[in-house]
């Protein structure tokens, strides 16, 4: 679809653009922070798209419920599929796989370009936690992934 | 009924990709080499073609054929060049040509961000997809009624 690989295309560069350090010095350090700006777009893109997914929902019974919607509608819009597998140890950790994350299922189906991978899963750790910060619910994702293309997010909610 | 080899062209002349399952005969030259003179033999027969043609030629050059194989060039509009050696028999490689490009190239090379332009591909996705999919090739595929 048309519309697919303009999201996908455009993601990738924002990703391009900060990794770009103006300043020009070459150190692994420098890629850690810049992330988290493209993480912050995602969380920003996730915070906005909640409310519209959402207009026309009841309000959710509990967090699993919320985390459900997350994993199917949610996860749809977003990515055309619905998450594969959902665990919980129902303390607040959520674990969200997905067998073939979109940004990965083109670029290797192995341990090729593993090094790469935290980059492009930056965005969608902040889209979750966006979407969930709009529902009331303030968490930390983290993504792991260990083979492409298939990755782990994981959701641990806070309570205060 | 076998392919020969493939090799993929950017359109400045760069060898991306380079891709044997029956040779049996080697050049005898470093790939390299071997690229750019098959890149200059191509650019000779298209002008070549470009000039000779006695009515305006829609799809410029396509094939060639030896007594032993036959070479399938297919040119996108971008200037990609996908050139692939076959046996004399073999059918419907324009439709392979086009598969390769419209299915693998654009979607493991184009849409990867790590393949950069204009360079070498080495992603091993790609080279898998490529393999496999022309093992399966339907080149023996019941002549086009």
């Amino acid at each position: 679809m048309a519309d697919d690989i303009v999201f996908e295309l455009l993601h990738s560069e924002i990703i391009n653009y900060a990794l770009h350090d103006p300043k020009g010095s070459k150190d692994g350090t420098v890629q850690e922070a810049d992330l988290s700006i493209v993480e912050y777009i995602g969380f920003a893109a996730g915070y906005k798209i909640m409310e519209r997914l959402t207009r026309e929902w009841p309000r959710f019974k509990d967090e699993l419920d919320t985390m459900k919607f997350i994993c199917t509608d949610f996860w749809t819009c977003i990515y055309r599929k619905q998450i594969d597998n959902l665990r919980t140890n129902h303390q607040g950790v959520y674990v969200l796989h997905d067998n073939a994350f979109r940004f990965l299922t083109n670029f290797s189906n192995g341990q090729q370009y593993l090094e790469y991978a935290p980059r492009f899963v930056a965005y969608t750790c902040g889209l979750i936690r966006g979407g969930l910060a709009n529902l009331c619910i303030s968490s930390i994702v983290t993504a792991e992934v260990q083979s492409m293309p298939s990755c782990k997010f994981h959701i641990q909610v806070q309570r205060t | 009924m076998t392919i020969h080899n493939l090799y993929i062209f950017d359109r400045y002349g760069t060898l991306l990709y380079y891709g044997e399952w029956n040779r049996t005969k080697q050049s005898g030259m470093s790939r390299e080499e071997e690229g750019k003179l098959m890149y200059g033999m191509l650019y000779s027969i298209k002008s070549f073609v470009a000039k000779i043609s006695p009515l305006d030629p829609k799809d410029g050059f396509l094939n060639y054929k030896t007594s032993k194989y036959t070479l399938h060039c297919l040119e996108t509009p971008s200037g990609l060049k996908f050139i692939m050696n076959t046996d004399n028999q073999a059918q419907n490689t324009r439709e392979i040509l086009r598969k390769i490009y419209s299915e693998l190239y654009v979607k493991y090379v184009m849409r990867n961000p790590l393949c950069a332009a204009g360079e070498p591909i080495n992603s091993e996705l790609f080279k898998t997809k490529l393999d496999a999919f022309i093992k399966q090739a339907p080149l023996t595929a019941a002549r086009a009624s």
